[in-house]
């Protein structure tokens, strides 16, 4: 996926996707996030992720490192947090081409349900989408909630994915043991 | 008999406290039933079971010198409640390893003690609960960000030498494919999945009304789902006064 470069509008480092998505949105952003996993231990899961936004509400969503496009893309994102987050602007002309990608698209409220898992930041987002995104996924029949859905499977899929994340939490959990004094 | 659960989710909102409630009364059917507001931080158990006026909790108890366990025990619903104060003022005073001898003390007399936890895995007093209990219920709605953290809370236990009991999907709604969903998740759980609760209105009626689901709508489908998972927890015999000692000589030391 091919996009070019836009006007950086915020950099840093968050540990919930969430915070892109309410940023995006409060600022009525047109352009795009690129959120890159800061973790050590998935760093051989390489890559960052892509999520473009029109007003705000998201519209396409690609993974570099797996190079799968919409709700698996949002999959591949998830749960690999603290990211490296850049916020770009562009103008709406600039995004179309990568807009017309239908894999790539996702449904406006699912980043929101599906990645920040946050019901009423994605209620907000669909109340801001236009009429023809709404209308637009059920005219292709990409039913969002069977998308959403498809989201959580791929990420379930994703064996190497979730083993990270039980090895990170494990070995967290040792980590802070010594420090709370638990003995295990 | 005793066995001791945390009920967890290491995120917010899942429904914890609705579910630790719910689980209480179904599982009171059979069993002697006690109830913990463990999270000392953010409780809210006491709204859930029409406790919001009481005077003493675990808040009162888990200080220098605070009120004996008992002070802090309300019969409601079936269950033996400990509701939790909200004052941070009292969360900032209370020493989280009293918890260990206020469930030790508390398994002594019951059968089954379950500990509503924090949201989160982020400080001792939240991962406590979990490292007191024998088994933990992890709570998760079908959505990443709640699966990958319910991942978490089951790598905490396991290194914490807890168990996990199984999963409980709960907030689940019909298009969300669960059917397909929690076969997948039970791959990457040491338990079964215990039932999966469909979101409804009525669990938010219940909070209003301050009341637990099943008080509230014993009949709706969101309180059948929690009997069925009371049912699959197929709780342990375990000796009182051993698992008593084993509380008091957890692995938490005196001080912080």
């Amino acid at each position: 996926m091919k996009l070019p470069s836009g006007r950086l509008v915020r950099s840093r480092v968050i540990t919930d996707p969430r915070t892109v998505l309410v940023d995006a949105l409060d600022r009525a952003l047109t352009g795009y996030a690129v959120l890159e996993p800061q973790d050590a231990l998935l760093l051989d899961d390489e890559g960052a992720g892509v999520v473009t936004f029109e007003d705000g509400v998201p519209v396409v969503a690609y993974h570099t490192g797996t190079d799968r496009g919409g709700p698996p893309a949002l999959a591949d994102l998830a749960a690999s947090g603290p990211y490296r987050l850049e916020l770009y602007a562009l103008a709406a002309a600039d995004l179309a081409a990568v807009h017309d990608r239908d894999r790539f698209r996702v449904p406006p409220g699912m980043a929101a349900e599906r990645l920040a898992g946050d019901q009423s930041l994605a209620d907000r987002t669909r109340e801001r989408a236009p009429a023809d995104r709404l209308a637009d996924s059920a005219d292709r029949g990409t039913d969002e909630a069977d998308r959403s859905a498809s989201a959580v499977e791929a990420f379930l899929d994703d064996e190497e994915k979730i083993a990270a994340i039980r090895e990170q939490a494990r070995q967290q959990a040792h980590r802070r043991a010594d420090e709370w004094g638990f003995d295990v | 008999m005793v066995e001791a659960f945390a009920v967890a989710s290491g995120k917010g909102g899942t429904g914890k406290t609705t579910s630790t409630l719910a689980l209480g009364m179904a599982l009171a059917e059979d069993y002697d039933v006690t109830v913990v507001d463990a999270d000392m931080g953010m409780a809210n158990l006491l709204f859930h079971a029409g406790l919001a006026d009481v005077e003493t909790t675990l808040h009162d108890v888990v200080v220098e010198g605070g009120a004996p366990v008992e002070a802090a025990v309300y019969e409601r619903h079936g269950l033996s409640v400990v509701p939790c104060g909200t004052d941070l003022s009292g969360f900032a005073a209370a020493d989280p390893t009293r918890l260990r001898d206020v469930v030790a003390t508390l398994a002594a007399d019951t059968d089954v003690v379950l500990l509503d936890s924090a949201a989160t895995l982020s400080s001792r007093s939240a991962v406590l609960p979990i490292v007191l209990a024998d088994r933990v219920v992890v709570v998760v709605e079908p959505t990443i960000p709640a699966l990958s953290d319910g991942l978490k809370v089951q790598e905490y236990a396991t290194s914490y030498g807890t168990e996990t009991a199984g999963v409980l999907f709960n907030k689940v709604r019909d298009d969300d494919a669960i059917d397909r969903i929690a076969p997948k998740a039970e791959r990457y759980f040491e338990g079964p999945t215990l039932a999966t609760v469909p979101a409804s209105d009525t669990v938010r009626g219940a909070r209003r009304a301050g009341q637990p689901l099943l008080a509230y709508a014993p009949e709706s489908a969101a309180a059948r789902a929690y009997r069925e998972a009371a049912r699959s927890l197929s709780v342990r015999e375990g000796d009182s006064g051993a698992v008593a000692d084993r509380f008091r000589s957890a692995v938490v030391p005196e001080s912080l």
